[in-house]
């Protein structure tokens, strides 16, 4: 870990060092697009209300600007309670499956890791589904399925210990002799999530009037964001953020491989681990509150790696940045379409967009190994 | 039209045979004795009685089980279900409603109506921009729990309908007269309503039943009929037939179950919106031939199909419907 503190000068040339007016102009230029994308999102839906109007509103409410009131308290209502809280959540979703996604392919090395790849999302779902379903096969459960714990439901506890406890126990399945091979996690994940994936699909067999629901999570949606969903999910992901940000240099590290990292004084097994749980845990808080979202993981972090290169120092923080508007613009998307889930947006952008990127680079930077 | 028709009115009509749900039967809370009206010929639940003062605030019972408070007699009205809907404007109500389904189109009136759920979509914003002062929504996941939870943790009231039998839906009608303090009108309702039910039942005394077979829908080679111990499974046994259902769940039933049950008639529902569904059409279907309605040529065409799957008001209509299409030699 010592010897991690300062980049060996071998390292140097593969990745570079970021020049300070570099590193300000994507960092600025990601904050200036979140907060157009903010202004944008907010003021556009199925009920109009005036550009003017939504900034003021936003002025007032999380500026405390002493602004005039020229507006309704309904159009108050639309903005704050119903368009705010699900753009947030929108931009913390997307921020935080790109940047897992963007951890998950260096630590496993593989362009095609996205933040669900080792079994979070079909735990996840399964947890969420089963959310849905057992009050319906057991009426006893029924009677607690309107309540709440935490200030969310059960559909999202159970989807977040669902993700993180799939993660959780693919590691332990997938370590031998105290190391764990990265291609054995991936297929041990495959493996498991397969498993879980008939399980929900067994569940959804049997599930009746409740297949609509089941269907709208598994496409993931933002339909029902609220502020108190976002209060659970919030401090989960900020956390994992910041722990994540912080580790820019290790995930440069493991780029070189387990051996070349060790020697260069990298702890790489247990790192791994660390790194595993910080970005399950944000993926598996984004899933919980949005459902299983896809392509925002993948697409992003190549899209990043092409533009300013694979150091994780800005590669990290960006990824947050763009993967937030993104998701946030892409959910725009979908509510001026008569609220269809997300999930669909995404896929039908962001697939079409990796392909063209893909046909574009052909070298495919996306992840150096 | 035709290809469109189907799917728009089929797929809510198929959710809401699914499952016979679990909900608890609604109550009226403020005075459970009747004061007023005519003796109804069928038990109902107990209703509120008119009151000279001002009733509010009330606080009433929904059919998910909801306790809602009313501080004012309502004035903006969301519909999120036809039937609610037409519940409404069969109290009078029909000019307080600021928002509807885009599957609404009974009473005329509600045409120029904002449409707040569209495509089966309850757009929340829409609602809330309707600045309403009562939402009626459908229950068993009609309308989402999600979108009920977050409308209610909005304040806004929320009341859930979903009556499953004639009488809960009587009992659902008082509850809206309740609700809007109409409670005369929904009681001369529900007694005009039970009244004729009444007759339809008077007429069929001693009428023997014929193994009916209703066909709901035909999707991807499964048949949809009614569902064993669902409302319209019930709704034809009231109509004097002896109805063929399908599994309680999927409220399917499998072609080789279908010829052995051999019904006596076969009462096409999909063809009101489906001209290529005819009973030649059916005689054509390969296994069909042998079912003795089709041998005989007792397979009809059942064009009031909206109103036996809408639980409102109209529901009689359906009834009387039916009970003509199955005892035609009754009701000439």
């Amino acid at each position: 870990m010592r010897a991690a503190a300062t980049t060996p000068t071998a390292v140097r040339p593969l990745l570079g060092t970021p020049s300070l007016t570099r590193a300000a102009l994507v960092i600025g230029g990601g904050l200036a697009l979140l907060v157009v994308v903010v202004v944008l999102a907010v003021a556009l839906g199925s009920v109009q209300v005036g550009l003017g109007d939504t900034t003021a509103i936003l002025g007032r409410r999380l500026l405390g600007l002493p602004l005039p009131v020229t507006w309704t308290p309904v159009t108050e209502t639309i903005i704050v309670d119903l368009r705010l809280p699900r753009v947030l959540t929108a931009m913390l979703v997307g921020g935080g499956l790109a940047m897992a996604g963007t951890v998950f392919q260096a630590l496993l090395r593989n362009p095609l890791a996205d933040p669900y790849i080792i079994g979070t999302a079909a735990g996840a779902s399964l947890g969420a589904v089963s959310g849905i379903v057992l009050p319906l096969l057991v009426p006893a459960l029924a009677i607690g399925a309107g309540s709440t714990w935490l200030g969310i439901g059960i559909v999202q506890l159970l989807a977040f210990v669902g993700g993180l406890g799939t993660v959780l126990l693919v590691y332990a399945v997938a370590r031998s002799a105290g190391r764990v091979q990265v291609v054995t996690l991936l297929l041990t994940g495959y493996a498991v999530s397969a498993v879980l994936a008939a399980v929900v699909a067994m569940l959804m067999f049997v599930s009746g009037r409740a297949l609509g629901a089941i269907f709208g999570w598994l496409m993931g949606s933002l339909a029902d964001a609220s502020w108190p969903e976002l209060a659970f999910a919030a401090p989960l992901l900020v956390v994992s953020f910041a722990a994540l940000l912080v580790r820019w240099r290790r995930l440069n590290l493991l780029l070189l491989g387990d051996a070349a990292a060790a020697s260069l004084g990298l702890e790489v097994e247990r790192e791994k681990l660390v790194l595993t749980v910080l970005a399950t845990l944000a993926t598996s808080a984004a899933v919980a509150i949005s459902g299983t979202i896809g392509f925002v993981g993948l697409v992003v972090p190549h899209l990043l790696r092409l533009a300013i290169g694979p150091d994780h120092r800005l590669l990290l923080p960006a990824s947050l940045l763009l993967g937030a508007s993104l998701l946030a613009l892409a959910d725009l998307g979908a509510r001026l379409l008569g609220g269809i889930p997300v999930g669909i947006v995404t896929a039908l952008i962001g697939a079409p967009f990796f392909l063209w990127l893909l046909r574009r680079s052909r070298t495919v930077v996306p992840v150096p190994s | 039209m035709k290809g469109n028709g189907i799917t728009m009115t089929l797929r809510p009509r198929l959710l809401a045979l699914f499952v016979p749900i679990l909900l608890v039967g609604c109550s009226v809370s403020p005075s459970p004795t009747r004061t007023s009206g005519p003796t109804p010929t069928l038990a109902t639940t107990p209703t509120a009685a008119p009151s000279v003062a001002a009733p509010y605030p009330v606080t009433l019972t929904d059919d998910a089980g909801r306790s809602v408070t009313l501080v004012a007699a309502p004035q903006r009205i969301v519909s999120l279900a036809p039937s609610n809907t037409e519940i409404v404007c069969a109290l009078g109500a029909c000019a307080d409603l600021v928002g509807v389904t885009d599957f609404d189109d009974y009473p005329p009136e509600v045409a120029d109506v904002d449409r707040v759920v569209v495509g089966a979509q309850v757009d929340v914003e829409k609602v809330v921009a309707a600045d309403p002062d009562l939402v009626i929504a459908a229950g068993n996941e009609l309308t989402p729990s999600a979108v009920i939870g977050q409308l209610s943790g909005l304040d806004l009231p929320v009341l859930v309908l979903y009556p499953e039998t004639l009488d809960e839906i009587y009992a659902d009608i008082e509850l809206v007269g309740a609700a809007l303090d109409v409670t005369a009108a929904a009681d001369e309702l529900t007694a005009l309503m039970q009244a004729r039910v009444a007759a339809v039942e008077a007429r069929l005394t001693g009428a023997e039943r014929p193994r009916t077979f209703y066909e709901v829908g035909i999707f991807a080679g499964t048949i949809y009929t009614a569902g064993q111990g669902s409302f319209l499974a019930s709704l034809l046994e009231t109509a004097g037939a002896e109805p063929v259902t399908g599994d309680a769940v999927s409220t399917s039933i499998q072609l080789e179950d279908l010829v052995v049950a051999d019904p006596q008639l076969i009462l096409l529902g999909d063809a009101a919106y489906d001209g290529s569904i005819t009973p030649e059409s059916v005689a054509d279907r390969q296994g069909w031939a042998g079912i003795g309605a089709v041998r005989d040529g007792r397979v009809v065409v059942f064009e009031e199909d909206l109103v036996v799957t809408r639980p409102g008001p109209r529901i009689v209509d359906g009834l009387e419907a039916l009970a003509r299409a199955i005892h035609p030699e009754l009701f000439d």
